[in-house]
């Protein structure tokens, strides 16, 4: 109930300082929107390039100057941090498309295509090295509707995915996960998921 | 067979994500980039209201009923020809006044 009261709160200040910034073409506004959610851009763009901390800022810098150019088309039916996501979103997939950081990523991740994780490990390490393991598509659902916290309706509309398909990846991502660190967990003998 | 649960791995998910990057000047630095915003010119917009103005008064002026309604109106004469085009224009400025609000919203 409090989240929803913060939720709504937040969206409403955000609303707020839309419409300065487009009314009064106020700089001022948008800087604060832009501090208010650079830290999850920053962080969405971080993991979607497995840690490319330089690349990840240069996309974050175009997706708000996008996000400036564009702030007219911004409608309330999203929020304004989900429609930050979506074009941030957008830029990585652009990227991916024309530069050559796709290609180096993809020959790593190649490398990586090893049989699932059967030894007990780092739980920490064992759930980096088990989700290298799920599809492009169920990293990205995951990423979006558990770790950035966005509801399976805002990963849709983020990833521009049915919301069907969302929902499908996160199952199957979920599925997958739990096979893979139940061998984890039956080798430590231990509790330790919190 | 799995101990696992759905739950357990949303928050191992949670605890593997470092949550939002500090700011470290980037705002600044995308401030310095930030161009000026282009602002946009109010003149299509008049030159439509005017443009349509004209070919609305042009239109009516031939038209053998707002010459009765122009009469009546002149000679103090509420005819029903008079009601119906003052209630017609009354109501369609209270649309256009309820458009106009609920765009102003959406903003």
């Amino acid at each position: 109930m409090t989240c929803v009261a913060d939720c709504a709160a937040e969206a409403r200040i955000d609303r707020t300082l839309v419409a300065r910034a487009l009314l009064g073409h106020d700089r001022r506004a948008f800087e604060q929107l832009m501090r208010r959610h650079q830290g999850m851009v920053r962080a969405q763009l971080r993991r979607l390039l497995h840690g490319d901390e330089a690349a990840a800022d240069d996309l974050a810098q175009e997706t708000f100057l996008l996000a400036w150019r564009k702030l007219d088309q911004f409608r309330s039916e999203a929020r304004f941090s989900t429609w930050l996501h979506r074009i941030a979103y957008a830029c990585f997939l652009q990227a991916c498309r024309t530069k050559s950081w796709a290609a180096r990523h993809a020959q790593e991740d190649g490398m990586e295509q090893l049989p699932a994780p059967t030894q007990a490990m780092d739980l920490q390490l064992d759930l980096a090295h088990a989700m290298r393991h799920l599809s492009t598509a169920e990293q990205t659902v995951l990423l979006h509707s558990v770790q950035l916290g966005l509801s399976h309706e805002e990963a849709a509309y983020v990833l521009a995915m049915p919301l069907g398909t969302v929902k499908t990846h996160a199952t199957r991502g979920k599925a997958k996960l739990k096979t893979w660190l139940s061998a984890w967990h039956a080798a430590t003998g231990e509790e330790r998921v919190p | 067979m799995n101990s696992i649960h759905d739950d357990d791995v949303d928050a191992l998910l949670r605890q593997s994500f470092d949550g939002p990057t500090s700011d470290a000047g980037f705002c600044d630095r995308v401030m310095q980039q930030l161009p000026p915003r282009r602002r946009s010119s109010a003149w299509p917009l008049a030159a439509g209201v005017l443009i349509g103005a004209v070919l609305c008064s042009l239109s009516l002026f031939n038209s053998p009923l707002w010459r009765a309604v122009w009469h009546g109106w002149l000679a103090g004469e509420w005819s029903s020809s008079t009601i119906i085009m003052l209630s017609t224009m009354a109501g369609l400025s209270v649309l256009a006044l309820g458009w106009t609000l609920a765009e102003a919203d959406d903003h």
